[in-house]
């Protein structure tokens, strides 16, 4: 069990290396490189070719690309990701205010999606193939298909503009964190009640569930006693995915809520070509990304022998 | 409750699946006829009508501009749909290509591509296509492209697994006995296999495409102003939020309506049997991995 956790998470750092390989040589390969940016800001327009050149050769820009990114590699690992071009300050200070930001947004979103799935999903199965069971169907596939910039708008065009209830821009109180985390909440909680239903009802149909029934046992009680633990695997699975993409989500709430979080950081960064910062939050989402996929992965090794067995044969 | 109206439609959708292409149908009609159905031009502004609510002559009202939203919003079907197909063929015809190529060849050639392509697919598509926006600048093209780039990988993986499965048929075996070259093989009785599944799963995915389309030009990085594109619509009517919310609601549902009549489509096909199959080929990739490494063993070469 230990040499497993151990080899996933091997395979975990190297496709952290890899990814960020891959991005870093994306970002490299700009039209228009790093230190005429630089120059074009410490001198303005007329920077001249000298300085270009000075500057590429102290930020060691003229050497390979291996050498370049193994030197960003490890900078980074030691904290050092450089200064944002746009703002001057260091990129690991602008992390440490954002990331608190986007933390709490993830968070709360992923927790209300939680909550949000299950109930569907529950309430869906056991009101099989009634009206409810029809209704909550259409609104998951209405949640899943409405871009999260229009839901914002239409929770603040509702709840700030016409009821005056909550703020319009978050970042301050607990209630200005409602209407953000309930936008990035439900797509992924939308896509999830699916998982919850389908897998359900397929878990349903197993002899198991009939023997429950046998046994004099309500529909409910089978549902939520015996076949409810049985969908952790997938669901476990897809709301890792679905957690994930919920960075994407950020960068739209963010934008919408005024929120200055990393989300915000990364659109700016794009916005202003500002490289050093694309490349370092890029390094960030890699990170978050293989972690929580690597998190969901132990987590289904102990919840579940059947995987166990699978990966040792 | 049970018999209520509302159940015959679910049960009316049940009974006919291809009911379910109705609503893409009426929008790819309206893509197509837009330029003669507007009422107005609508990218013309008229500073007589600007902020009008709606009338006889502006059935949806105007925008800040006077230009008549009924319009904008007809023209912007014709956008995002035309935007999405530039992506969806693109990254079809690429996936498609390095996928079956990776499947047909086999090999140390096979190891590469398919490493590209899982770590492509280890980074959320939308994220790929912002870093490329964000080295090779904003603009339409650069929004196809960018999302081209993110997209392709999918049809890839799943071109290569039907290649992988399809060259262990028997029939397979039969053509090669007799005689037939690699690319007669691989034209005539693999890529046919190859294209229904994938063409299946992209239709399914083309609401997702809409999505990201409106996305990035609501970030500001895609479809630029003055062309009718209902994200960057939507973003220009935040400004006027408190008093015309009607600029940002009137993007925002027929943007939701058209996603919605995809992602019903791909709900569909997802019940059918051809992605069950798909799914199938998911599972059992691994499986038949290794079997096509114990036939390199046997063989010396899967062909060539």
């Amino acid at each position: 069990m230990s040499k497993l956790i151990l080899r996933r998470i091997i395979l975990a750092i190297g496709l952290i290396i890899v990814a960020s390989a891959l991005t870093f040589s994306i970002i490299a390969a700009a039209p228009g490189n790093v230190a005429a940016l630089i120059a074009e800001r410490k001198a303005g327009p007329s920077a001249s070719a000298e300085l270009v050149q000075q500057i590429a050769e102290e930020l060691g820009l003229n050497d390979p690309l291996p050498m370049r990114y193994g030197r960003w590699f490890s900078d980074a690992i030691r904290g050092d990701l450089g200064d944002s071009l746009r703002t001057g300050k260091s990129i690991d200070q602008e992390f440490s205010e954002r990331i608190p930001i986007t933390a709490i947004l993830l968070g709360g979103g992923g927790i209300i999606a939680f909550v949000m799935s299950l109930g569907i999903g529950l309430l869906g199965a056991v009101s099989n193939g009634r009206t409810v069971d029809h209704l909550l169907r259409a609104f998951a596939l209405i949640g899943a298909s409405t871009p999260n910039f229009f839901v914002a708008a239409l929770l603040v065009i509702v709840f700030s503009v016409s009821l005056g209830w909550l703020p319009a821009f978050g970042g301050g109180s607990f209630v200005s964190w409602i209407m953000p985390c309930v936008t990035i909440a439900l797509f992924p909680g939308s896509v999830l009640s699916r998982v919850v239903r389908v897998n359900l009802q397929e878990i349903m149909s197993r002899p198991f569930a009939t023997t429950g029934f046998a046994k004099g046992y309500s529909r409910s009680s089978v549902l939520i006693y015996e076949a409810l633990p049985n969908i952790a695997v997938p669901y476990l699975t897809t709301f890792g995915a679905q957690f994930t993409l919920m960075i994407i989500g950020s960068i739209v709430v963010e934008t919408v809520f005024a929120l200055n979080g990393i989300g915000a950081f990364f659109i700016e960064a794009i916005r202003f070509r500002d490289f050093i910062s694309m490349q370092a939050t890029l390094l960030l989402f890699i990170v978050f990304f293989v972690f929580v996929n690597l998190f969901v992965d132990i987590v289904c090794l102990f919840i579940d022998p059947r995987i166990r067995r699978e990966t040792h044969g | 409750m049970d018999k209520s109206t509302f159940n015959k439609t679910f049960n009316a959708a049940a009974k006919w699946p291809w009911l379910v292409l109705t609503p893409v149908l009426v929008f790819i009609a309206i893509a197509i006829f837009s330029p003669w159905i507007t009422p107005y031009d609508p990218v013309v502004q008229d500073y007589s009508v600007t902020l009008e609510g709606p009338s006889a002559a502006h059935w949806l009202g105007t925008d800040y501009l006077g230009r008549d939203m009924l319009s904008r919003l007809i023209s912007g079907v014709r956008v995002s749909l035309f935007a999405m197909s530039i992506v969806l063929i693109a990254a079809l015809f690429i996936g498609v290509i390095i996928g079956s190529f990776a499947g047909y060849v086999g090999g140390k050639i096979e190891l590469v591509l398919i490493s590209i392509i899982d770590i492509v697919l280890s980074l959320p598509s939308l994220i790929f296509a912002l870093a490329i926006i964000g080295v090779i600048g904003p603009g339409y093209w650069s929004m196809i492209m960018a999302l081209t780039m993110a997209w392709w990988a999918n049809y890839a993986r799943m071109s290569r697994a039907v290649v992988i499965s399809e060259l262990h048929q028997p029939y397979i075996e039969a053509a090669r006995v007799m005689g037939s070259g690699h690319l007669h093989i691989f034209f005539r009785h693999i890529l046919p296999h190859v294209l229904s599944l994938v063409i299946v799963y992209a239709s399914a995915d083309a609401g997702a495409l809409v999505l990201a389309i409106a996305t990035l030009s609501f970030l500001g990085l895609g479809v630029e102003p003055p062309t009718p594109e209902w994200g960057q619509m939507l973003v220009d009517g935040m400004s006027y939020l408190e008093e015309y919310p009607r600029l940002v609601i009137l993007p925002g549902i027929a943007l939701t309506l058209v996603v919605v009549s995809f992602n019903l489509l791909g709900e569909q096909f997802a019940l059918q049997k051809v992605p069950r199959a798909l799914r199938g080929y998911k599972l059992k990739r691994k499986k038949r991995q290794r079997q096509l490494e114990e036939d390199i063993i046997l063989d010396g070469k899967v062909d060539q």
